[in-house]
């Protein structure tokens, strides 16, 4: 304790506290002060936001993570996450839309693909027939599924969970059928030419799970989104909304505390009392939405140990946790034109075997796979005139980097992102590396460091078919084991990623409102 | 394997019935594989780990040598406090700063100082960091005067952006040091002695004042003429009488960094007192060189601020009152226009976080509620949103009006 902790008190009671100020953090916590609710946003870091969050490295700005918002839209056609933003929070932030889907590259000879998809269903349908003449019917029928199956979760949530089973067979009979299944399974019954779905299945990287593993349901869904709505990016990097988001948060009466870590979550006879942070606040409290994971919260923040509950320990371990990133983030002295960087999105994989890319991120070496961005592409004056902003993103498994000592820390980061650096340059045959003006490289390790997240790790729990955001939802109740604790984020209900951590946080919020309305806590 | 119906498409991935057996098997499956795992809890973490090694927000040193260096300069050695938590010390890139957290008559404040020592005797258990002291200076003087053998120390991780980056710079690199600016150049040239800075050349040129200023003169000499290949040392001396053989006179300007170095094949990294960078900028404007070829180590606060060019003068002088939210607590306290807000903070007995006292680090990240502030352009590192937002760095922004201003508490 430092001498000066007497003047750093803060409330010692609060009607819900709120761990983390990530994307699903932050959100909750709009939800309850909206709601009037008496919240406190504990955020170990300094900043909100999580990995959602940009930093400042001389003239140039970079965006820490996102690569592209999902299910954010136009005002005609307005996604959840604009909903979100503009109907509900009035949110003071801007957005900006990519111009094209992706390009993708595989660099092996004979995979003979370099193709750039645009926005929009019938447009990628045409681009894709061109690709792979025949191939139009079965990539259809893949995108009504993912239509299907967002009318089919918008009837599931209306009905509040409780679906009319006959309902479901006669109307929802494709989200039914599907569910259980994965990429594979269901683009084999589609018939899918083996090259259209190397094309379509480029965005398996934002789920990290190879398509013979990751569950149709979601893969489906994300891809509809992404295709129907487009894609979209702060204008001021993610940095913005999440800043907008703790402006709103304050207006709504909430609190919030940086450089305050949690250290404990206290619980008694299987209720949530408290929490205890690093800076030695005891706060009371009846609820806790934890943006920290459940491997954190069950194996580390419960207290005491005997608290836990054994299915929760066992949960976790049945589950795989999914992938950490290594990004590489370049500022560089020429323009994106000078360089001859057209897109916005490029997917570089050597193959389109999805496994056998996934298990190339198992080793400690540069992997095959790289996700790059260029953000002038989206926002032209988003660096000085003269200069573009590049990052490349890669991933590495979970334990990877285990081993690896400080001592060679600095020199591993920089040999895999000279690799990454030289695999884009030949893939677009650009010469980048001369104009490296500034350059910073984040491993698991600077993941850690920023959020805490559990070995790194930057997506949740691998969505499998056993383990995707349908049965996740459905067993919400039965899952949930300590009363007054409900989590969000990228291990949430919904899976990873920028646009369901956050509608997940949006749940949390609803599900502790609705506790507290319950338990006469709160006038509705 | 799919059919039409009513023009609606209906899928059958495998058949009919297997498909919808599958549905509802989903949750009873996903039940036994959580019976069936095991309740052993996680216990490791190890990228949590690493982090604690090399950013530790905290490391607890003990002073366990002090060497004079010139009259006026001391290395310190630092070593981890044996009562503390701190067993080993983080490793770093040659070029870092450790921001001390040091109390002064009772007060607390931070100081960035460029550790001097190189990254692999960090592993060996020591970092040293190299003081001049200043004239007037309220904490060298303290420092002086109080600093002995066991003295204990905070210190942050080790910080900052000025290092060799070998994905960005040149194999050869050029360094000029000024005063005491030429400790994080020590670090580097002991790295390259070892082997372990993968760089062509470093050529240091070093300005002092008067030749008995010249901090690491021996040590510089060693580790030139033991690598004759990639260390050269020029020292350029401003007084009128100059001994030494073999130095330039004067301040270091075009004309002497182009004697000595490949201009247009070169990385340069400068770091010195201010009234160094403002005569040398115009000398480096001179070279022609593209920005990312000259990386210039932050400054800590700027002197005689009422003589900065932009700094709005009539303000000299003037007191204001900030009152500062921090926590629950609010405490109005009295600051100068021509002091940053965070020293009017440190004055008033608050303890603000603060690292590289330079606006770039962004570690003392505030919200200004209400009131004007000056921020120095050039140190002005805000993220976009949060000028959007009125978010500010109070160790480079200096009150032009009462200041009402929320302020996190110290990490």
């Amino acid at each position: 304790m430092n001498e000066t902790s007497n003047i750093q008190k803060i409330n010692d009671s609060y009607d819900a506290i709120v761990i983390g100020a990530g994307n699903g953090g932050l959100v909750a916590a709009a939800q309850l002060a909206m709601n009037g609710v008496k919240v406190l946003l504990l955020e170990q870091h300094n900043l909100p936001g999580g990995f959602a969050t940009s930093f400042v490295r001389g003239r140039f700005e970079f965006e820490a993570s996102l690569h592209e918002l999902c299910d954010y839209g136009s005002t005609t056609d307005k996604g959840g996450i604009k909903s979100l933003f503009d109907d509900k929070f009035n949110l003071d932030a801007e957005f900006i839309e990519i111009p094209e889907a992706y390009r993708l590259i595989l660099t092996d000879p004979g995979e003979d693909i370099d193709v750039t998809m645009p926005f929009g269903i019938e447009n990628f349908l045409d681009a894709i027939e061109k690709e792979v003449p025949g191939s139009r019917n079965s990539v259809k029928n893949f995108f009504d599924l993912g239509k299907d199956i967002l009318h089919a979760t918008a009837y599931i949530g209306k009905s509040r969970g409780n679906p009319d089973q006959k309902v479901l067979m006669q109307e929802h009979s494709n989200f039914l059928k599907t569910t259980a299944y994965t990429v594979k399974e269901v683009q084999d019954a589609l018939n899918m030419p083996e090259k259209a779905r190397k094309i379509l299945n480029a965005y398996w990287v934002y789920l990290g799970v190879p398509t013979n593993r990751v569950n149709f349901t979601i893969f489906a869904t994300m891809v509809y989104l992404y295709v129907r709505r487009k894609a979209y990016v702060p204008k001021n990097r993610s940095h913005e909304y999440t800043t907008a988001l703790d402006a709103k948060i304050r207006e709504f009466g909430g609190d919030i505390e940086y450089n305050t870590k949690v250290e404990k979550i206290l619980v008694e006879n299987g209720k949530i009392i408290g929490v205890e942070t690093v800076n030695g606040d005891k706060i009371k409290t009846n609820h806790v939405i934890s943006n920290a994971s459940p491997t954190l919260v069950y194996n580390k923040l419960i207290s005491p140990k005997s608290e836990v509950p054994e299915i929760a320990l066992k949960e976790i371990n049945a589950r795989t946790h999914g992938v950490a990133t290594f990004v590489v983030y370049l500022g560089l002295n020429k323009t994106a034109e000078e360089l001859g960087i057209k897109e916005y999105s490029y997917f570089i994989y050597n193959k389109g075997n999805t496994e056998e890319l996934y298990y190339s991120l198992g080793k400690l070496e540069t992997p095959n796979v790289q996700a790059t961005i260029c953000l002038n592409a989206a926002i032209p004056d988003c660096s000085p005139p003269g200069t573009c902003i590049i990052s490349i993103t890669s991933a590495f498994l979970h334990g990877v980097w285990d081993d690896v000592k400080s001592e060679d820390y600095f020199e591993l980061k920089n040999k895999i992102a000279e690799e990454l650096i030289d695999n884009f340059e030949k893939a677009i045959g650009a010469s980048i590396k001369e104009h490296v003006e500034e350059i910073e490289i984040a491993t698991p390790q600077t993941f850690a460091r920023y959020t805490g997240t559990y070995n790194g790790i930057i997506y949740g729990y691998e969505p499998e078919p056993w383990d995707s955001f349908i049965p996740r939802l459905s067993c919400m109740k039965d899952e949930k084991h300590i009363e007054g604790l409900e989590l969000c984020g990228g291990f949430g209900m919904r899976c990873h990623g920028y646009s369901s951590s956050m509608k997940d946080g949006e749940t949390a919020g609803l599900l502790t409102l609705q506790d507290m309305i319950q338990k006469g806590e709160i006038k509705k | 394997m799919s059919k039409k119906e009513n023009d609606k498409f209906i899928i059958t991935v495998k058949s009919n019935t297997k498909d919808l057996f599958a549905f509802t098997k989903l949750i009873p499956n996903r039940k036994k594989r959580f019976q069936k795992a095991s309740s052993e809890p996680i216990t490791s973490d190890p990228m949590n780990e690493l982090a604690r090694k090399l950013h530790p927000r905290r490391q607890y040193l003990i002073v366990s040598e002090i060497k004079d260096e010139t009259k006026t300069t001391k290395t310190i050695k630092l070593i981890p406090d044996p009562d503390s938590n701190t067993k080993e010390l983080a490793y770093f890139r040659a070029g870092q700063y450790l921001s001390l957290k040091v109390k002064v008559n009772g007060i607390s404040i931070t100081r960035p100082y460029s550790v001097s020592s190189s990254p692999s005797e960090a592993l060996n258990g020591f970092y040293e960091i190299t003081i001049k002291k200043v004239e007037d200076g309220y904490l060298t003087k303290y420092i002086w005067d109080n600093w002995k053998i066991n003295q204990k120390i905070i210190s942050s991780e080790p910080n900052g952006f000025f290092y060799y980056e070998s994905l960005r710079d040149k194999k050869e690199i050029v360094a000029i040091g000024g005063g005491s600016g030429i400790t994080p150049f020590r670090s580097m040239a002991k790295e390259i002695a070892e082997g372990k800075l993968d760089i062509k050349k470093m050529t240091i040129i070093y300005g002092s004042s008067e030749e008995d200023d010249i901090i690491f003169y021996d040590e510089l000499k060693e580790l030139e003429s033991k690598n004759p290949e990639k260390i050269k040392v020029v020292h350029v001396l401003s007084c009128e009488e100059v001994s030494l053989e073999g130095c330039e006179k004067g301040f270091i300007n075009a004309d002497i960094i182009k004697k000595y170095t490949d201009v247009n094949n070169s990385t340069f990294f400068i770091c010195g007192p201010q009234i160094m960078y403002e005569f040398l900028d115009k000398e480096i404007e001179k070279l022609n060189l593209p920005l990312k070829r000259v990386r210039k180590e932050i400054l800590g606060q700027i002197k005689d601020i009422v003589n900065y060019p932009g700094f709005p003068q009539d303000f000299a002088g003037k007191t204001f009152n900030i009152k500062v939210h921090v926590g629950n607590a609010i405490k109005e306290i009295p600051a100068l226009a021509t002091e940053p807000v965070l020293v009017a903070m440190e004055r008033a007995g608050l303890t603000p976080p603060s690292k590289c006292r330079s606006g770039e680090c962004g570690f003392c990240r505030s919200r200004l509620i209400s009131g004007e502030i000056y921020i120095i352009p050039e140190s002005d590192k805000r993220r976009a949103a949060d000028k959007r937002f009125n978010f500010f760095h109070p160790c480079s922004s200096y009150p032009l009006s009462n200041l009402e201003i929320k302020v996190p508490r110290d990490a």
